[in-house]
């Protein structure tokens, strides 16, 4: 059986637990795995490495992609996520401090599929959680597997 | 002196030593004068010699400026004609001399034949200069200067200066090569020996008189100047810019050579220079060589030219050398300028991106922390508790707001520009329109008028109209309707512009603190802000190479106004 989930890349442990609360305040059921760096995030990816038995029925819903990140950064995963037929439809929203132009021009160059400042504001990060949330597990339909 | 009076006296050399090559090709030489005067003067130029009897011009070389001329110019100056027939003859029968700064084509037309003036009206002539080229007083012939077009600059009396010049250098030298040219007809045996010995002493005395006024320009030439025997190379000539860069008067160097005056490998090096340029019998362009001078270390752009004697033999060396210490200095210190402004602001770029990225996220943690504490432990902390963890997120926040606004700032001050056109006001209506959306019980009226298409970078602009119209929005906030006004007005030939509302002003007594980086006039609880705004708008009028100031009165509203530079 399928199990759609949403991967959270983030090394900031901080904001893992924020972004878990703010998910889960937005009453945002679907399973979180959260992977520490661009490394994990590409074995969990291809099911390899230290994720080379995680099940196959766990299929990335949406990967919330953090820029900054130790080993190998957001954007060279979203590089290689894009260049394998595999992974090259999922939805990748970065999700990051940066607005920095380059960063957005990188990151939609490389085909991310939304980009979202991380709010200082608690209340506004749950409010931006939720409306992501909504767009990409409710409203938005997934290409047939 | 000038950089226009610098570039012809380089001109002026150059096409005398390009003569002084072409001695023994006739033609060769005519065209050698038509193309450097046409290069020097930005002007179509001909020549043409007068025959033995002094009555007929010949035409006999032209340069065109550009193609599209030279149809016209070779027609009008295909046939030999009278000289009382030809442009100069009718238009300065006596002196020989013709300078027309701006031509007015109507006022020639009674003074020239119909031919000639239909060809000058033709080709589109600007201004006219016809210098009679004269020998020890026999006419050889005429220099013709004709700048084309009538959008571009007159003839001023530098160029007749030049030209003037020109002329005496090319009627030399073409005095010079028809000698050559007897002589060598002379030789051939036509003549008897005791002409030719005869020929050979009155040519001997014209060319010692040539010699004088050749040395006259290469004295004068501002560029060192200097000549060396092929075989020795030691120094044979050298004109006064030559003694004033070395500080060695002329007796001292007349005589030595390289290695008697410079550093040993110096020397070697400019004798290695002069070889090359001998054996080869080609120009040999030194872009930088040091040398040593009574006053240190100086650089020179040197050239070499060979000077070939009839046989074809390397004769003499002939050196310029142009001193461009100066220039040098100047052009390492603006290197290292901009080699220091690249790093510093490399630095800044990835400072900016740290203070962006990683002083936020713990600002998150605080904000989002705190908020889980009320959401977690609210009941326990208490109404006091529950307070505080609110005012720990309001500092969190208001923390994220500075630092984005000094963001803002910084990307202000180092972002490259990008010049187009921008519509002021519809910027100004774009901008109320958002204020208006995330305040819409507000009642703002606002007007606009003046003349405000202007040119500027569309982003700065947008960033500096968000803050001005932005204040204007918050310090009217107390008035049931509010107005803002944005205007455009000329003073004293300047476009100034204006933004004024009838908000809460501001005492005059604090103009000057009002654009500095975080200085408020008003507490945080009566009206919110971080301080930064003004000094962003200050940095992006500045950028544009405007000014910005500001007026007010202590209830009576304020206006913010700003130029946006010459280039707007």
């Amino acid at each position: 059986m399928t199990e759609r989930v949403i991967l959270l890349v983030e090394d900031n442990r901080d904001d893992e637990e924020l972004t878990l609360r703010a998910l889960a305040k937005s009453k945002i059921t679907n399973p979180v795995v959260v992977v520490r760096d661009g490394v994990e995030a590409l074995d969990w990816m291809f099911r390899r490495g230290t994720h080379a038995s995680r099940s196959e029925h766990q299929v990335p819903q949406v990967v919330l992609l953090d820029l900054k990140l130790p080993k190998v950064d957001g954007l060279e995963v979203l590089r290689e996520l894009r260049a394998n037929d595999a992974t090259k439809l999922t939805p990748v929203v970065i999700l990051t401090s940066s607005v920095e132009e380059q960063d957005l021009i990188r990151g939609y160059g490389l085909g991310a599929n939304s980009y979202i400042r991380k709010p200082v504001d608690f209340t506004q990060f749950v409010e931006a959680v939720r409306q992501l949330g909504l767009y990409w597990l409710v409203l938005n339909q997934p290409i047939p597997s | 002196m000038t950089d226009r009076l610098r570039q012809a006296l380089a001109e002026v050399s150059a096409a005398a030593s390009a003569f002084s090559e072409q001695m023994t090709d006739f033609d060769g030489l005519l065209q050698a004068i038509t193309a450097s005067c046409a290069r020097a003067l930005d002007a179509s130029v001909s020549v043409g010699l007068f025959g033995d009897d002094g009555a007929t011009i010949t035409p006999v070389a032209v340069t065109p400026v550009r193609p599209t001329v030279e149809g016209a110019l070779e027609g009008m100056l295909r046939h030999a004609r009278r000289f009382d027939q030809s442009l100069v003859g009718q238009l300065a029968p006596d002196t020989g001399n013709v300078f027309v700064p701006q031509v007015d084509l109507s006022d020639l037309r009674d003074r020239l034949t119909r031919e000639a003036y239909d060809a000058l009206e033709h080709f589109g002539i600007r201004g006219l200069i016809q210098i009679t080229m004269r020998v020890r007083g026999e006419k050889l012939g005429v220099l013709t200067v004709i700048r084309h077009d009538t959008g571009r600059a007159p003839l001023d009396d530098f160029d007749r200066e030049i030209a003037t010049h020109l002329a005496s250098v090319a009627g030399f030298a073409i005095a010079n090569a028809r000698l050559y040219r007897r002589v060598q007809d002379e030789l051939a045996g036509r003549l008897s020996a005791e002409q030719v010995a005869q020929h050979m002493r009155t040519s001997e005395t014209r060319a010692i008189q040539a010699n004088a006024f050749l040395d006259a320009i290469l004295e004068n030439i501002p560029a060192m100047v200097f000549v060396k025997d092929a075989d020795r190379l030691s120094f044979v000539r050298f004109n006064r810019a030559g003694e004033e860069l070395l500080g060695i008067p002329r007796a001292e160097l007349i005589g030595k050579n390289d290695f008697d005056l410079f550093p040993k490998e110096e020397a070697a090096f400019f004798v290695e220079k002069d070889r090359e340029t001998l054996r080869n019998q080609k120009m040999v362009d030194i872009p930088e060589e040091p040398i040593q001078t009574a006053s240190g270390t100086r650089w020179l752009h040197t050239r070499k030219v060979p000077i070939l004697d009839e046989h074809g033999e390397s004769r003499y060396l002939l050196g310029i050398s142009h001193d461009i210490t100066d220039r040098k200095r100047d052009m390492a210190a603006l290197e290292r300028a901009r080699d220091a402004a690249e790093s510093a602001s490399g630095e800044l770029e990835s400072f900016s991106y740290s203070v962006a990225h990683d002083l936020r996220a713990p600002l998150r943690a605080i904000d989002g922390f705190s908020q889980a504490l009320i959401d977690e432990l609210g009941d326990e902390l208490g109404e006091v508790g529950r307070g505080y963890a609110q005012r720990v997120r309001n500092s969190a926040q208001r923390m994220a707001t500075l630092i984005d606004d000094l963001l803002r700032l910084s990307r202000v001050t180092r972002s490259p520009l990008h010049f187009q056109r921008v519509d002021l006001a519809e910027l100004f209506h774009t901008t109320v329109a958002t204020l208006q959306r995330d305040d819409p019980k507000r009642r703002v009226e606002i007007s606009s008028s003046g003349d405000l298409v202007t040119r500027g970078d569309p982003r700065l602009l947008a960033i500096m109209f968000d803050n001005l119209v932005g204040n204007a929005w918050k310090f009217t906030s107390r008035r049931e309707i509010a107005h803002i006004a944005l205007a455009a007005e000329m003073l004293d030939g300047e476009r100034v512009f204006s933004i004024s509302d009838d908000g809460v002003g501001f005492d005059m007594k604090y103009v000057q603190k009002l654009f500095g980086v975080f200085n408020r006039l008003h507490t945080d609880s009566d009206f919110p802000g971080t301080g930064v705004g003004l000094a962003t708008v200050q940095r992006v009028v500045a950028r544009h190479g405007g000014r910005a100031w500001a007026r007010g009165e202590v209830g009576a509203g304020a206006t913010f106004s700003f130029t946006l530079g010459a280039k707007t």
